[in-house]
C-alpha cells in the first residue's frame, strides 16, 4: 500500500533554481543536437561476419555478437549526470539497426546531416564505415528483405510496401514492451546467470535431449553469454569513472565520479542497495536491451513502484533527501532523452518528431486494489513539471474509487503546469480490458503502459503492441470505388464488392465495407506473422528474456512465445473520419437521400467543387461521431465490435490474440495526405483525425464528446486508445477543478484513456508562424509527445485544428475565421 | 581523352541533363557516368568491389527499358531489353520522376507516392545501395565531394 509522508505533495519549494545540475543537464538535453551513431551496428556486423561459429545456434551466436558489443561499448561521461552509462556512443544519438530498417537510410548518408527538418549529424568516415562494410553484409538479411526472399515476394508484402494500407512494423521493431527490471534489481544478474546455469545443468544431466529440450540448453546459455555483456559493460563504466576521477580537479566531479565507480562496481551485476544503485542500474539495463532490442517504446514501467522499497529505506536510514532522490530521478528522466530514432526523410515525413517514447507509469492501485500512490509518485510528478522533457513518456494510473481525490488533482495540476503531460488512465477500464484478455486479476493490476498508450501486464506480457497500423480509410475507399482505391488507380486491389450504385440499402454497404476490411486486416496479419518467424530464425532476444517472467522458467525465448502473456497489437488510422463518412452515407444517402450513392461519389471525385449544398448538409448535418446522435454512436460502436471480433479470431506465431487498438503516432497526418474526399465532407488530401479522438471541429459540446468516447466499451481496444482533447486554457483555480472533475466524470462513464493540451488556437498559430519563439513547446501528438517545433507542417496543422473546448463553458471555441483554411473541410 | 577530361565531361553532361527538358534522357546519362567513374575512380569503385547487382528500369508508358548489371568490379548498360532474374525492378512514371525520387535534394515522399510516380519490385536495399551512390555522384559532380 501506498505511503505518503511528503508534508506537501506539490514539493513547491523544490524548483530547478535549487536543483542546479538538473537545471544545467536539461538545458544541455534541450540543445543537443543528433548524431548518428553506429557502435552498435559496427560490433554487431563485425562480430556475425567474420567472428562468429557458423554452426553454433542463432541463440547463442545472436547472444554472443551482443557481449561482444556490450564488452566494447565506450563508457561514456558526456556531462555531470549523477548516472553512469549512455545509450550511444554520442551525447544525443541515432542508433543504426541493420538489422531492421537501418538501411533505409542508406541513400541520404551524405544529405542527412544539413538536411532542413531534424538533420541527424554523421561524420564521412563513419558514413564510409556504414557504406563499405556495414549495410552490404546485411542486404539480403535484414528482416524485410529474409522475409522477402523466404516467402517469395508475397502480395501482402507489395501491398505493405504501397504504403497507403497497412504497415507492418515488425521489419522495423518488435521491442515495445515493459520488462521486469524488479527481479535484476533485487537479486543482481550474477544471480539470473546462475539461475540460467542451473536450468542448463539440469538439462545436461538429462543425457540425450528432445529437439525442444535442446533449444532450451541453447537458450539457457544464450541468457548467460547476453547478460555477462551488461556485467563487462557495467565493469567498464567503474573502470572509466575511477580513471576520470582520478584526473579531475573539481571536488565535486572527483566525487560523483568516485560514486559512480563505486556504484557500478555493485549494479546490475549485484542487488542494489541504495536508491542510487537502484536507479542506476535500471537504468544500465535499459541501454542493455538497446544492444539487442530497437530503441523503441522499451518502457520502464511503474518506477514509483518498482524503485519505492530502496527510495523508503534510504530515506528511513536518513542517507537521502528528497532533494537527493529529485536529482536522481531528474537524472533518469534526462537520460531516458538521451537518444533518439534514425529517421529517413520519408519518415520524416510520416512519423517526424517522435522520440523513443519509453513510457513510465504512475500511480494507480496495486496487486491487492491497493492505492498505490507513494510519496515517489509524487516526486516522480514534480520532476515531470519542472523538466518538461519529451521523454519519458509519462503515464498515470487513476482508480476512481480508491486514489484518492487530491492525487488526481495533483496529476490535473501537473498537466495544466506542463500543458501536455501526464496522460490519464483509468483503472477499473484498463483492469477490466486486460482481464477479458486473460490477464490474471493480480497482474492485471499490475499493469503499465508501453510507448503510447498501449497496456501491459508490465514484465509479464510479450505485446508486440505496435505490429500493424491499418489505415481504415483505405478498406472504406476499397468500399466505395468496388475495390479499387482513387490513389491506386484502377488497379483491383481488394474483392469486387459492387459499385456504389448497386447498394440498395445502408446495410447493404455495411457489409461491402466488412468484407474490404476483413480482406485488409488477413493481409496484414499474414504478413506479421511471416515477420515473426523470421524474426524466430535471425533475431533471439535472450537479453530481453531474461528480464520477463515466464522465459527462464519456461526455457523459451520471448519471441517463441516464452513469456507468460502474449499478444501482437494492430493500431489503426482514420478511426473517426471513417465513422463520420458511414454516418454521411446512411443518413444523407439512404435516410434524408439528399444525394444518391453515385452523385455522393461524383461530388467527392470534384472535391466537392460546385457542390457547395451537399458539402455543407455533410460537414453539418450528418450525425458526427463525439456527439450523441443515435446514428453515429450506433456506427462507431459496430466497427469498434467489428474490428476487435475481427481480430480476436487470429491467433499470433507465439501463441497470443491480436489486440485492437486506436492511436495513430502522425499517420494520421501522413495518411491523410494520401487519400483523397471522403463522405463526411473531409477535402481530399486533409488530415484525418487522430487516435480515436472525434474530428477537428465536429463535436463541439464538451459533455456529449466525454460521454460519446467515455461510452465507447473498453473490451473492444485491448490494445489501447488515445483520445486527444485540447482545452484553450487553465486559468484559476476554478478551472483546474472543473478540468479535474471533467476527468473524474468520463472515467465514471467507462472512458480508458485521455489526454491534453492546454493551448489555444492563436498561441499553436503562432508557434507555427515562429518556432524560435517556442523551442520548448511541448504537445500531445497521438500518445506521444513532441516538441511543436519538430513536427512536420501537416502534423502541425492537426494539432492546431483540433477542437478547443472552453472550460468555463463547456463549448468549443471558435476557430479563427481567417485561419478556416486550414480545416480538414475546408 | 585523358581519364580526368571524360570524367569531367560525363560530369558536366549528367548535369546539364537535370536540368534539361528531356528528362528521358538523365537516367542513361547517370548510368553512363557511373560507369565511366567506376572505370577510372578507384575510390568510388570501391562501392561496386564484389558486389553483384541486377537493377532493371522501366517507363510506364513502355518507353524506356533499361538494365544496370553490377558484376566484376564494373557496371555494364543494357537497353532496351528485359534481363532475366532482377534483384529490383524500377518502375517510373518518367525520367524527371525517376531523377526526383534518386536525387532530389528535399524528395517530395508523399507527392511522388500520390502520384504513383515511382513503384519497385524487389529487394528495396540494392535500391537504397544505387540511390546512394547516385547522390554520390551528384554530389561528385556538383564538386562537393
Amino acid at each position: 500500500m501506498g505511503t505518503i509522508t511528503l508534508t506537501d505533495i506539490r514539493l513547491a519549494d523544490q524548483d530547478l533554481n535549487n536543483l542546479p545540475l538538473l537545471k544545467s543537464l536539461r538545458q544541455k538535453s534541450l540543445s543537443a543536437k543528433t548524431e548518428v551513431c553506429i557502435e552498435r551496428a559496427h560490433y554487431i556486423t563485425t562480430f556475425l561476419r567474420d567472428m562468429a561459429v557458423r554452426d553454433e545456434p542463432m541463440e547463442i551466436r545472436y547472444a554472443r555478437a551482443v557481449n561482444h558489443f556490450l564488452s566494447n561499448k565506450i563508457p561514456l561521461f558526456p556531462d555531470d549526470s549523477l548516472l553512469a552509462g549512455t545509450t550511444t556512443s554520442k551525447p544525443f544519438g541515432a542508433p543504426v539497426y541493420p538489422e531492421l530498417t537501418g538501411l533505409t537510410i542508406w541513400p541520404e548518408l551524405d544529405t542527412m546531416s544539413t538536411r532542413e527538418k531534424n538533420p541527424q549529424f554523421i561524420s564521412r568516415e563513419d558514413t564510409d564505415v556504414l557504406n563499405f562494410d556495414v549495410f552490404p553484409y546485411w542486404m539480403e538479411k535484414n528482416i524485410l528483405e529474409a522475409t522477402r526472399a523466404r516467402e517469395g515476394n508475397p502480395p501482402c508484402m507489395k501491398l505493405f510496401e504501397r504504403i497507403v494500407f497497412f504497415i507492418a512494423s515488425k521489419a522495423g521493431t518488435i521491442s515495445h514492451t515493459v520488462p521486469c527490471y524488479a527481479i535484476a534489481l533485487e537479486s543482481g544478474l550474477e544471480w539470473l546467470i546462475a539461475e540460467a546455469a542451473r536450468h542448463e545443468e539440469e538439462l545436461m544431466g538429462k543425457g540425450s535431449l528432445s529437439q525442444d529440450e535442446s533449444h532450451q540448453l541453447d537458450f539457457y546459455r544464450g541468457i548467460q553469454i547476453a547478460l555477462g555483456g551488461i556485467v563487462a559493460y557495467a565493469a567498464r563504466l567503474s573502470a572509466k569513472a575511477l580513471e576520470l576521477a582520478a584526473q579531475e580537479t573539481d571536488p565535486a566531479r572527483r566525487k560523483n565520479l568516485a560514486a559512480m565507480a563505486s556504484v557500478c562496481a555493485q549494479v546490475p551485476a549485484r542487488p542494489a542497495r541504495t536508491f542510487r544503485e537502484a536507479i542506476n542500474g535500471l537504468w544500465i539495463l535499459q541501454i542493455a536491451i538497446h544492444a539487442e532490442s530497437i530503441n523503441m517504446a522499451i518502457s520502464p514501467g511503474r518506477l514509483d513502484q518498482i524503485l519505492f522499497p530502496w527510495y523508503q529505506r534510504d530515506i528511513a536510514d536518513g542517507v537521502l533527501t528528497i532533494q537527493e532522490a529529485m536529482e536522481l530521478v531528474g537524472c533518469l528522466w534526462l537520460k531516458l532523452n538521451d537518444n533518439t530514432n534514425l529517421v529517413p526523410e520519408t519518415g520524416e515525413e510520416l512519423f517526424g518528431g517522435a522520440g523513443t517514447v519509453p513510457a513510465v507509469t504512475l500511480g494507480g492501485i496495486n496487486e491487492n486494489a491497493e492505492d498505490a500512490v507513494n510519496d515517489l509518485t509524487y516526486i516522480m510528478l514534480r520532476v515531470t513539471e519542472l523538466l518538461k522533457t519529451r521523454d519519458p513518456s509519462m503515464n498515470a494510473r487513476y482508480h476512481p474509487e480508491i486514489n484518492s481525490d487530491r492525487y488526481r488533482d495533483r496529476v490535473a495540476e501537473v498537466i495544466a503546469s506542463t500543458k501536455s503531460v501526464p496522460a490519464f488512465y483509468n483503472d477499473i477500464a484498463a483492469i477490466k480490458t486486460l482481464e477479458n484478455q486473460g490477464i490474471a486479476t493480480k497482474d492485471a493490476r499490475d499493469y503499465a503502459i508501453i510507448g503510447c498508450v498501449e497496456l501491459s501486464a508490465s514484465g509479464r506480457s510479450y505485446d508486440a503492441s505496435s505490429s500493424i497500423m491499418l489505415n481504415l480509410v483505405s478498406a472504406l475507399e476499397l468500399a466505395l470505388y468496388n475495390g479499387t482505391r482513387p490513389i491506386t488507380g484502377d488497379e483491383q486491389i481488394g474483392p469486387a464488392t459492387g459499385t456504389a450504385a448497386s447498394f440498395a440499402t445502408f446495410e447493404q454497404f455495411w457489409v461491402a465495407f466488412k468484407t474490404q476490411l476483413r480482406w485488409l486486416i488477413g493481409e496484414a496479419v499474414q504478413l506479421n506473422e511471416m515477420m515473426g518467424r523470421t524474426h524466430q530464425g535471425f533475431l533471439p532476444t535472450p537479453l530481453l528474456s531474461a528480464l520477463f517472467e515466464g522465459p527462464m522458467e519456461n526455457g523459451q525465448d520471448l519471441i517463441f512465445g516464452g513469456a507468460r502473456y502474449n499478444s501482437s497489437g494492430a493500431t489503426h488510422i482514420g478511426f473517426a473520419d471513417t465513422v463520420d463518412s458511414l454516418n454521411a452515407i446512411e443518413k444523407g444517402v439512404f435516410i434524408d437521400r439528399r444525394c444518391t450513392f453515385p452523385e455522393l461519389l461524383a461530388a467527392m471525385k470534384r472535391d466537392f467543387e460546385g457542390d457547395a449544398a451537399l458539402h455543407a448538409y455533410l460537414v453539418n448535418r450528418a450525425p458526427k461521431y463525439g456527439s450523441e446522435d443515435p446514428i453515429a454512436v450506433k456506427n462507431s460502436h459496430n466497427l469498434l465490435q467489428f474490428l476487435y471480433q475481427t481480430y480476436q479470431g487470429y491467433t499470433n506465431y507465439r501463441g497470443g490474440r491480436y489486440r485492437p487498438a486506436y492511436w495513430t503516432m502522425t499517420n494520421h497526418a501522413g495518411q491523410g495526405k494520401l487519400s483523397g474526399a471522403l463522405p463526411n465532407g473531409r477535402k481530399a488530401y486533409r488530415i484525418f483525425a487522430s487516435g480515436i479522438t472525434p474530428v477537428s471541429q465536429a463535436a463541439s459540446e464538451l459533455a456529449p464528446c466525454l460521454n460519446a468516447v467515455g461510452g465507447i466499451n473498453p473490451l473492444h481496444i485491448p490494445g489501447g486508445e488515445a483520445f486527444n482533447l485540447k482545452y484553450s486554457a487553465i486559468k484559476d483555480k476554478d478551472d483546474l477543478q472543473k478540468f479535474s472533475q471533467a476527468i473524474e466524470s468520463y472515467f465514471r462513464t467507462g472512458g480508458l484513456h485521455i489526454q491534453f493540451n492546454i493551448m489555444s488556437y492563436e498561441m499553436l498559430i503562432d508557434a507555427k508562424a515562429h518556432p524560435e519563439n517556442y523551442p520548448e513547446l511541448l504537445v500531445r501528438v497521438s500518445g506521444y509527445s513532441a516538441y511543436f517545433k519538430d513536427l512536420n507542417d501537416a502534423m502541425k496543422d492537426e494539432i492546431i485544428t483540433r477542437t478547443a473546448y472552453d472550460l468555463k463553458t463547456g463549448r468549443s471555441v471558435p476557430f479563427p475565421v481567417q485561419q478556416t483554411g486550414m480545416l480538414p473541410s475546408t | 581523352m585523358p581519364d580526368d577530361l571524360i570524367l569531367k565531361s560525363a560530369m558536366k553532361n549528367f548535369l546539364d541533363g537535370l536540368t534539361s527538358e528531356v528528362a528521358e534522357d538523365v537516367l542513361q546519362l547517370l548510368l553512363s557516368l557511373m560507369a565511366a567513374v567506376l572505370e577510372f575512380n578507384p575510390g568510388f569503385r570501391k562501392n561496386i568491389a564484389g558486389f553483384n547487382g541486377r537493377y532493371q528500369f522501366k517507363s510506364k508508358d513502355g518507353h524506356i527499358t533499361m538494365a544496370a548489371l553490377f558484376k566484376d568490379n564494373r557496371l555494364e548498360v543494357v537497353r532496351d531489353k528485359d534481363i532475366p532474374d532482377p534483384d529490383i525492378t524500377i518502375l517510373f512514371k518518367d525520367g524527371k520522376a525517376l531523377m526526383g525520387y534518386l536525387l532530389s535534394p528535399k524528395p517530395d515522399i508523399l507527392g511522388s507516392i500520390l502520384h504513383q510516380e515511382v513503384s519497385l519490385d524487389g529487394n528495396l536495399n540494392y535500391l537504397y545501395k544505387f540511390a546512394f551512390m547516385s547522390k554520390r555522384l551528384q554530389l561528385m559532380a556538383e564538386g562537393a565531394f
